[in-house]
């Protein structure tokens, strides 16, 4: 038995490595929230420069574990700098890079639409439930954790605070009513339809929120994935990334 | 994006029935010799068979990410040949026949314990070697319930995400399955093209479980 | 029907000498005896299943010896214990055991032919199957049954046919017809015979000789005529 598991195990693979290593292809692991976006920036990349850029998405933790493994990935794009720190030793050196940032937003649902001036309108007892990333894990959920505490409203709201699996779960949370507000990146607003923007924390004063990227040892294509990490910094990438509503940190 | 809907849906159905026919053999000898054997570490054997049952599906990813990984045991035994299984269909198949075995060895297993010994016993009488005791009476008798496995196993293979998103990524056109869409597609706010695989997911699953419960309850 | 036979000149000879016990029961034959069909007889539960099982290879005697026709199936003392596939005997144990997902036609060729002069149409044709040949085994009747595991027994072409309780399912009608069967296939086929009951009249219509059991003990043995009620 063990025999015919392992013989269809290996053609099966061979089948799968023959099919990849054949052209020039660079693979990315991006973040969840970037999957859209870099669809979109991968399909530019190839129809200007030829080359296969396949993009591996999940939640940036996933994708720390998969590079530790020793998966092939030749860009690791996270979203956050704690992931990205726990790569470090599969980092190439002198690669890594602040590739995008963001921003927090505070999020209401649209029949219920409401702004605020400040953070700070998060204390109005009228607002029961606020739903945000889990600020133990998700990545959203320790920048709004560590706004807050800021603020110094953390300790009066952190009752009616429901720690979700995800930004987007919290988003979800909001349109569908099981939460007054959400916390946010505002690009996760930018193809929302049912939760609209109430407040959007200004960069200058929220947290630094910084989408990390890297080259990584354990890739194929090194060459070509410096050319492309490079590309992403330069105009065409950065103007699609705005678009979907990521501050491009390109060069300093 | 309907072509990659439907790309998802077909890969999906694809890489499933491939991890039930991979199922198949091991779970199969694996419920065969529950049933029918006492052995030392039986108690071992009969956990480790059910663990991915009851394992968190990322836990059982993160451990198969391990193995098949490039610095894990399989991997580097695969290495110098150039194969690579993490991010490829192979390791989709992989984890949803890992996931899809507990339900298959389950169901078989009960299978062949209702298959009465003495109809083994009986065509023993007849000359049969064990070979064709097995294939000729046993087999065929625990048929309905091996089915019945296979197919929870399959359903099982259709609806994995856990150990998939970790094992096997989330590729679009390569290893994006119906599971992995839905929350790729759910995290970057494209609920329209979830809400479209979350309806195939259920209509794939409801069918396949349907199908599966007729065959473990008519006797 | 034919008187039994009496003479045990040419009978084939069967050594049942052992000891076999379950928990509290012991069964322990000590036979040797010549007969060409040999009729165990006995309540329930006085051992006459576990001797034909033992004969059969389904149980293992703790110790002592088993041969028929001069073949030696077990042995406790020279370690012998053939397989059950090539112990060549056919065993119609008393539910009959027909192979439920199998046709009548695979039921009785399950065993490949072993002896030449066995002729698998005229054995069908022998036992009335021929039409009932590619039927399902769950649609027969209780007597046509009988006849698919009697016809599934002797196709290999046995050395001897083991009968446990083979009327009990069985109605009246039927009877007269099966035991008249297997007194054909012991004398026109020549295979002899080892037939659990508990009736003396079926004991006195297939056997030329009789053993009589009480728990596990053999209290009579002889021919049916001396030794039955």
């Amino acid at each position: 038995m063990t025999r015919h598991w392992a013989a269809v195990l290996v053609f099966v693979a061979a089948a799968g490595a023959c099919a990849s290593a054949q052209r020039q292809e660079v693979l990315v692991s991006a973040a969840a929230s970037l999957a859209d976006v870099m669809t979109q920036v991968a399909r530019a990349y190839e129809s200007r420069s030829g080359v296969r850029v396949t993009v591996n998405t999940g939640a940036s933790n996933t994708l720390a574990r998969q590079i530790i493994a020793g998966a092939s990935v030749d860009v690791f794009i996270s979203a956050d700098e704690t992931q990205m720190d726990s790569v470090r030793g599969e980092i190439v050196p002198g690669t890594r890079v602040d590739l995008l940032s963001n921003q927090l937003a505070i999020a209401v649902a649209a029949d219920r639409p409401r702004t605020m001036r400040t953070a700070r309108d998060l204390t109005d007892p009228a607002i029961k439930r606020i739903a945000m990333g889990d600020p133990a894990a998700v990545p959203a959920g320790v920048y709004a954790k560590a706004y807050l505490e800021k603020l110094g409203i953390w300790s009066q709201i952190s009752a009616r605070v429901v720690p979700s699996a995800s930004v987007r779960v919290a988003l979800a949370a909001v349109e569908n009513g099981a939460a007054d507000v959400a916390i946010v990146y505002k690009t996760d607003l930018a193809s929302a339809r049912r939760a609209t923007l109430a407040l959007a924390i200004p960069v200058s004063e929220g947290p630094r929120i910084v989408y990390p990227a890297a080259i990584l040892r354990g890739g194929r294509h090194r060459d070509a994935a410096m050319r492309f990490l490079s590309w992403l910094r330069d105009a065409e990438a950065s103007a699609l990334f705005q678009a979907a509503g990521f501050i491009p940190l390109g060069r300093k | 994006m309907e072509r990659e809907i439907l790309d998802i849906a077909i890969f999906t159905t694809i890489a499933a029935l491939a991890a039930t026919i991979v199922m198949l053999p091991p779970g199969i000898a694996l419920a065969w010799v529950l049933a029918r054997h006492r052995f030392r570490g039986k108690a071992v054997v009969e956990t480790l068979a059910s663990l991915p049952l009851v394992m968190p599906p990322v836990a059982t990813g993160l451990l198969l990410l391990w193995l098949v990984g490039r610095r894990g045991p399989v991997g580097r035994m695969l290495e110098p040949f150039g194969l690579e299984i993490v991010f490829t269909p192979v390791a989709v198949v992989l984890a949803m026949a890992i996931m899809g075995l507990p339900l298959l060895v389950r169901t078989a297993r009960a299978g062949f314990e209702q298959v009465t010994r003495r109809y083994e016993q009986m065509a023993e009488t007849l000359g049969a070697r064990p070979w064709r005791v097995f294939t000729t009476i046993t087999l065929p008798l625990a048929s309905r319930n091996i089915l019945a496995g296979a197919l929870l196993g399959f359903t099982r293979a259709l609806g994995e995400f856990g150990a998939t998103i970790v094992v096997a990524g989330s590729i679009p056109g390569r290893t994006r399955t119906l599971a992995v869409g839905i929350y790729t597609y759910t995290e970057t706010g494209q609920d329209a093209r979830a809400a479209v695989l979350l309806v195939i997911s259920v209509a794939l699953a409801f069918g396949a479980a349907l199908v599966a419960n007729r065959l473990a309850h008519v006797d | 029907m034919r008187e039994p036979v009496r003479d045990t000149r040419e009978s084939p000879r069967f050594e049942l000498r052992f000891s076999l016990t379950q928990g509290t029961f012991t069964v322990a034959p000590d036979l040797d005896i010549s007969a060409r069909a040999v009729a165990l007889f006995g309540p329930s539960g006085s051992g006459k299943t576990s001797i034909l099982e033992a004969v059969a290879g389904l149980r293992t005697p703790q110790e002592g010896r088993i041969a028929v026709r001069e073949r030696v199936l077990f042995d406790s003392e020279t370690h012998t214990n053939v397989a059950v596939r090539e112990r060549h005997l056919g065993y119609v144990p008393q539910d009959l055991l027909l192979f439920p997902h199998l046709d009548v036609r695979q039921n009785i060729t399950y065993a490949p032919p072993r002896r030449s002069d066995l002729d698998v149409p005229n054995l069908t044709h022998l036992l009335g199957l021929t039409p009932l040949m590619d039927r399902k085994v769950s649609g027969l009747s209780g007597g046509e049954r009988q006849r698919v595991a009697l016809a599934r027994a002797l196709h290999s072409g046995p050395d001897v046919l083991l009968l446990d309780e083979p009327l009990a399912a069985v109605d009246l009608a039927r009877r007269r017809l099966i035991l008249e069967t297997l007194v054909t296939i012991r004398d026109d086929l020549g295979v002899p015979l080892i037939y659990v009951t508990h009736s003396p009249d079926e004991a006195r219509a297939v056997a030329d000789y009789a053993i009589v059991l009480e728990e596990g003990r053999v209290v009579a043995a002889g021919p049916p005529v001396d030794v039955l009620p």
